[in-house]
């Protein structure tokens, strides 16, 4: 497969990336009414396309600074795609009655929809990894912290007060648990599948 | 059993294993899926934990910054109602002058000039809510175009933000307005050079201080390079057309 042409508007994710107030309130300015208008028209309100809009945004950041997101459509129809989502997952979570919406057939070749897919999936993994990593045992936790924080394991062998082969099989085991955790939980098999 | 296979992944990971374990480790993942996916999933997670450790400071930095922005862009939706009601306005009058112009091109064969083009449409700086009497000051010295008093109030705006683009594209069109082309020409310069949304404004007005000088060649080479999404690509080709 060809390399895909990189749209110009990179430069709004670029923008984010390198925290630029300016990108930042040109996005809120160019496209932000347009995701307020459909929320109100979808039992929202501006408080909740606040929410939403500010929630797409950190989601799209963390894409772009782990994973170098490269934006191949219009940011515009992308980033309404995400908030729309965003919102009808928000819609379906508080109501208990079923939502109709007209759900987004994900057709092949359409560059925005299958962006925008993926960063959802991509956010909703973070939150899920974030969740399960609170689930791990105190002792997990701190070790996990401690080894990502400071790098070298001798250190964090040191710091702890236990040996190195003891902090290093540790962390495998403590990643090893996470993995599990997360494995098995129902929510994980959806987004993977 | 399962203690073993994460300890094999870390050092996988690592890059501890000998070339044979390597390639035992790497037919392994070929050919046993649920192997496959718990290492997958293993390294997902340690990418993950590298990275929001890694990154808590920047990321924790532009969440703030988003909060600002999202916070003020919110609040001022409800002053926004007020520039609501100008639009038809506005409108009306960007029409009549895009009709005027419309009616000077058909008629007029002379070689254009710098006057043809100088309608700036009515700058409203306040309407962000912070109702600052030197804004405001700006706004008016500019929309009735008494560009000294411009220059000075824009001077003394940059003076205290002199990273706003908006203001510097104001203050550039104003030095324009003065006939002072080198400090205009050289904001324009730096505006059409750093990304933003006056990037290409700061273009269209750079052309437009060259044919103030009747530097016409300069004034199409600069022409040329404006875009075609752009709101004055229109005007740029006419002004190109004539020049030529």
């Amino acid at each position: 497969m060809s390399e895909k042409k990189i749209h110009e508007d990179q430069k709004y994710i670029d923008g984010l990336l390198k925290n630029n107030s300016f990108i930042i309130q040109a996005i809120y300015d160019k496209f932000a009414p347009k995701v307020i208008n459909y929320i109100k028209q979808n039992s929202g309100n501006s408080d909740k396309a606040q929410d939403i809009i500010q929630d797409t945004l950190i989601t799209i950041y963390n894409q772009a600074s782990e994973n170098k997101l490269q934006l191949t459509c219009p940011f515009d129809a992308y980033f309404f795609l995400l908030c729309k989502r965003k919102w009808l997952n928000e819609l379906k979570k508080s109501s208990s009655k079923e939502v109709t919406i007209n759900e987004d057939v994900l057709s092949k070749g359409d560059e925005a929809q299958e962006l925008a897919f993926e960063t959802s999936v991509f956010g909703e993994k973070q939150a899920l990894f974030t969740e399960m990593f609170q689930k791990l045992g105190t002792a997990c936790k701190d070790l996990l912290t401690a080894t990502f924080k400071i790098k070298s394991m001798e250190e964090v062998a040191k710091s702890l007060g236990v040996t190195y082969a003891y902090a290093r099989k540790k962390k495998s085991l403590c990643i090893g648990k996470l993995t599990e955790l997360v494995r098995e939980s129902p929510k994980f098999n959806r987004l993977n599948n | 059993m399962e203690d073993q296979k994460y300890i094999l992944f870390e050092s996988y990971l690592s890059k501890e294993l000998s070339e044979d374990e390597i390639i035992a480790f790497e037919s392994r993942l070929k050919n046993e899926s649920d192997f496959n996916q718990a290492f997958n999933t293993y390294k997902e997670l340690t990418s993950f934990l590298e990275h929001k450790h890694d990154n808590e400071v920047a990321s924790t930095a532009f969440q703030n910054n988003l909060k600002t922005i999202s916070n003020t862009y919110f609040e001022n939706k409800e002053t926004d109602k007020k520039v609501v009601r100008f639009k038809p306005w506005q409108y009306a009058m960007a029409a009549s002058i895009v009709l005027l112009m419309g009616i000077f091109t058909f008629n007029n064969f002379s070689n254009p000039s710098f006057n043809d083009y100088n309608n700036y449409e009515t700058i409203s700086l306040t309407v962000r809510g912070e109702q600052e009497d030197l804004l405001k000051a700006a706004e008016n010295a500019f929309n009735n175009k008494d560009f000294a008093e411009a220059e000075v109030v824009f001077g003394e705006l940059l003076a205290k933000d002199d990273s706003n683009k908006e203001l510097q594209l104001y203050r550039s069109i104003t030095l324009l307005e003065l006939d002072k082309f080198d400090e205009a020409d050289s904001l324009f310069g730096r505006l059409s050079n750093s990304p933003s949304v006056y990037k290409n404004k700061a273009i269209w007005y750079l052309a437009l201080s060259k044919l103030k000088q009747k530097n016409h060649d300069a004034c199409l080479e600069i022409l040329k390079t404006i875009p075609e999404d752009v709101d004055d690509y229109i005007q740029a080709q006419e002004l190109i057309k004539k020049l030529d």
